[in-house]
C-alpha cells in the first residue's frame, strides 16, 4: 500500500514507465470498443437483417415494382382504385381518432381516480388492468358479441325491461362495434403509463395547493396535468399507436361491412393473393405507423431525460 | 401521556378554517359517482373475462340473458384438430420465448451503454422497430420475402415462428435492457478486477442478476405467441393452425359457444404459465 501512494521513484524512467502504462491501457480500451462495434455490426447483419430489415426492404421494394418487372406505381393506383377500397384510409383514420381518442380520455379519467380517489377494490382493479393487456383482443371482440350482439346479454335484457318487439341493439358489426371494442381494449394500456407518471409526482405540491385554496378542477389542471403530461402524452401516443396497428377485433367485428387498412391489406394478400397491390397498401400502413412510432420515441426520450 | 383536553376550551379558530362539512347532498353524489366508475370498471373490464368463463360452460346461449343451462359438452366435443392446434401453439410459443429471450438477452448485453449514437443507436432503433410495424404489415414481409427461392419457407411452421420471433423481440430487448442497471456494471467491473475472464463474469456475476428478467421476458414472449393473430393469419402454411386462428374460424362461421371452450382453455394455459414462470420472481427492492 505505502509503495502505491508514495512513489518511490519519482525519476524519467517512472514517468515513461507511467505514460507507457496508460498508452497500453488506451490502446486496450480502443480495441475493446472496436471489438464491441464489430460485435453490434455483426448481431445487426445475422439476427436483425433477416427477422426486421430484409423483409421490410423486400416489402418496399415489391411494392414499386411494375407489372412487368420494371420500377412503376402500379401497385399503388391498383390499392386505391378498387372500388371497395376507396376511402379506405379516412375511414381507418377516422375509426383510429374516435377509438383510440376515446380510450384515452377513459384511460386518462381512470388512472386519477384509481390514484387520487381510491374506491373499494381499487388496487384489484389495478392488479386486473395489468393482467388484461396479456389478453388476446380479438377475445375482446368475441365476447362483446355476447354482451352486445343483437341477441346478446344486454340487447335481451332492453328488450325485456322495455317490452320491446325486436332486439333494441344492432350496432356491433361496424363501425360502433368496433370502435367499442377498441376503447375496451387500449384504456388500459393508457392507464399504466399514467399511473407511472402521477406515482412519480411531489405530493407536496399537491397538499400546497390546497392549502393556499385551490379547488379540484383548479389542482388538476394547474399542478397535475403539467407536471404528469410527458406520461400521459407518451401513454396516448402508445395507445394511438396500438389501435392503428389493431387487427383482430378489425377482423372478427368488421370485416363484413368495414373495409380498413388492415383488412384490406389481409384480404388481397391472403383472398386474392395479390402481393403487390397489397404490399403497396402495406407501404402506406408502414409509413403512417412509423411516423407515430417515431414520435412516441421523441416523446418518451424527452420524458426519461426531463425525470434525471 | 394521554392529555385529557376539557371539552370545553376549544382552540381558537378561524372562522373560514373550520373542518370542511360537505353537505349531505353532496356526500350521496360523490358516493353515487363513485359506484359508478366501480360499475363502470367491472363493466367494461372484467365482464369479458366472466363472459368467455360463462359462455364455455353453457349449454345453450341465445335469445336469453343467461345462459340457459351448464354443460361441459363443448369441452367434450373439442376434436383432434383442435387440441392439435392447443399443442401447435403452446409448441411455438414455448420456443419464440425461448429465441426471444436468448436473443434479447444477446442484443441487450451487447447495447448495453452504447445505445445513444453511432452504430449502436441504429442497431437499437432497428431492433424496437417491429414495436411501431403493423403485424399484419411485419407478416405480409415476411411472406413477400420468404415465399420463394432462394430460402422458401412458406410451407413450414418456421415461417411463423420467425413472424412472431420479430414481432417478440422488442419486447424481449427491453426486459434485459431494462434489467442492466449501473449497480449491476460496478458489480462486473469488481468481478473483472479481480481477475475473472469475460465468460466467468457472465455466468457467475450477470446472469444470476437477470434471473428475474429473463423469467419476465420468457413469460411475456410465451403470452404475446399464444395470442398472436395478424401476423400468424398472414402468413400461416397449409394445414397449419393455432389456437387463435381457430378461434377465430369459428367465430366467424358463428359457433360461438365451442370458440369459447377453447379460448378458456387458451387462457387457462397462458395464465398457467404466467403464473409458472413468473410466479417466483421476487419484488424487486423498493429504495
Amino acid at each position: 500500500m505505502s509503495s502505491l501512494s508514495t512513489p518511490d521513484s519519482p525519476d524519467a524512467l517512472g514517468d515513461a514507465r507511467r505514460a507507457a502504462t496508460f498508452a497500453s491501457h488506451a490502446a486496450a480500451v480502443r480495441r475493446r470498443e472496436r471489438a464491441a462495434q464489430w460485435h453490434l455490426l455483426f448481431l445487426a447483419v445475422v439476427v436483425l437483417g433477416p427477422l426486421v430489415i430484409y423483409p421490410l426492404v423486400r416489402l418496399v421494394l415489391l411494392s414499386l415494382t411494375g407489372p412487368h418487372g420494371g420500377f412503376g406505381f402500379q401497385a399503388y393506383g391498383n390499392f386505391f382504385g378498387n372500388p371497395e377500397t376507396r376511402g379506405v384510409v379516412g375511414t381507418t383514420l377516422w375509426i383510429l381518432f374516435a377509438s383510440a381518442g376515446l380510450a384515452s380520455l377513459l384511460g386518462v379519467a381512470l388512472a386519477s381516480l384509481l390514484f387520487f380517489k381510491p374506491f373499494p377494490g381499487a388496487r384489484l382493479v389495478t392488479r386486473f388492468l395489468e393482467l388484461f393487456v396479456a389478453f388476446p383482443s380479438f377475445l375482446v371482440a368475441f365476447t362483446l358479441i355476447f354482451l352486445y350482439g343483437s341477441q346478446g346479454s344486454v340487447s335481451i335484457g332492453l328488450q325485456r325491461l322495455f317490452h320491446l318487439q325486436a332486439p333494441p341493439l344492432d350496432f356491433l358489426f361496424g363501425v360502433g362495434g368496433v370502435i367499442l371494442a377498441e376503447v375496451v381494449f387500449y384504456a388500459p394500456f393508457v392507464v399504466r403509463p399514467t399511473l407511472a407518471s402521477f406515482a412519480t409526482l411531489d405530493m407536496r405540491l399537491i397538499e400546497a395547493a390546497r392549502s393556499l385554496g385551490a379547488n379540484g378542477l383548479m389542482v388538476a389542471f394547474k399542478v397535475i396535468l403539467p407536471l404528469a403530461w410527458p406520461g400521459i402524452a407518451a401513454g396516448t401516443i402508445l395507445c394511438f399507436l396500438l389501435t392503428l396497428n389493431e387487427f383482430g377485433i378489425l377482423l372478427v367485428l368488421g370485416s363484413a361491412h368495414l373495409i380498413t387498412l388492415p383488412v384490406a391489406i389481409y384480404s388481397s394478400a391472403t383472398v386474392d393473393l395479390d402481393l403487390p397491390t397489397a404490399a403497396a397498401g402495406a407501404v402506406v400502413m408502414l409509413m403512417m405507423s412509423l411516423s407515430l412510432y417515431a414520435l412516441y420515441r421523441q416523446v418518451n426520450r424527452r420524458k426519461v431525460r426531463g425525470a434525471r | 401521556m394521554a392529555v385529557e383536553l376539557d371539552p370545553t376550551v376549544l382552540p381558537v379558530m378561524h372562522k373560514r378554517a373550520r373542518p370542511v362539512q360537505r353537505s349531505l347532498l353532496t356526500r350521496v353524489a360523490g358516493g353515487v359517482f363513485m359506484a359508478f366508475a366501480a360499475l363502470l370498471c367491472f363493466w367494461l373490464f372484467v365482464l369479458p373475462v366472466v363472459v368467455v368463463a360463462l359462455s364455455s360452460v353453457a349449454a345453450h346461449w341465445s335469445g336469453t340473458m343467461l345462459p340457459d343451462g351448464f354443460s361441459m359438452r363443448w369441452f367434450e366435443r373439442l376434436g383432434s384438430s383442435d387440441f392439435d392446434a392447443l399443442s401447435t401453439s403452446l409448441e411455438i410459443g414455448f420456443g419464440v420465448a425461448v429465441l426471444g429471450t436468448i436473443l434479447g438477452l444477446w442484443l441487450a448485453l451487447a447495447l448495453e451503454g452504447r445505445d445513444r449514437r453511432g452504430l449502436g443507436a441504429l442497431v437499437d432503433t432497428i431492433a424496437m422497430m417491429p414495436n411501431g410495424v403493423p403485424s399484419v404489415v411485419l407478416g405480409l414481409a415476411v411472406l413477400i420475402a420468404y415465399h420463394k427461392r432462394p430460402l422458401d419457407l412458406s410451407s413450414s411452421a418456421a415461417i411463423v415462428v420467425f413472424v412472431q420471433l420479430a414481432l417478440v423481440l422488442p419486447f424481449c430487448y427491453r426486459c434485459a435492457a431494462a434489467a442492466l442497471r449501473p449497480e449491476l456494471t460496478i458489480l462486473r467491473e469488481a468481478a473483472a478486477s479481480l481477475g475473472a475472464p469475460p465468460a466467468m463474469v457472465l455466468r457467475r456475476v450477470v446472469l444470476p442478476q437477470l434471473v428475474p428478467a429473463i423469467r419476465a421476458s420468457l413469460a411475456l414472449g410465451f403470452a404475446l405467441s399464444l395470442g398472436e393473430l395478424g401476423a400468424t393469419l398472414t402468413v400461416y402454411p397449409p394445414g397449419f393452425a393455432t389456437v387463435p386462428i381457430v378461434v377465430v374460424g369459428q367465430v366467424e362461421r358463428g359457433y360461438y359457444l365451442p370458440a369459447s371452450a377453447l379460448s378458456l382453455i387458451l387462457l387457462l394455459v397462458s395464465l398457467a404459465a404466467l403464473l409458472l414462470i413468473a410466479a417466483r420472481v421476487p419484488r424487486r427492492r423498493t429504495d
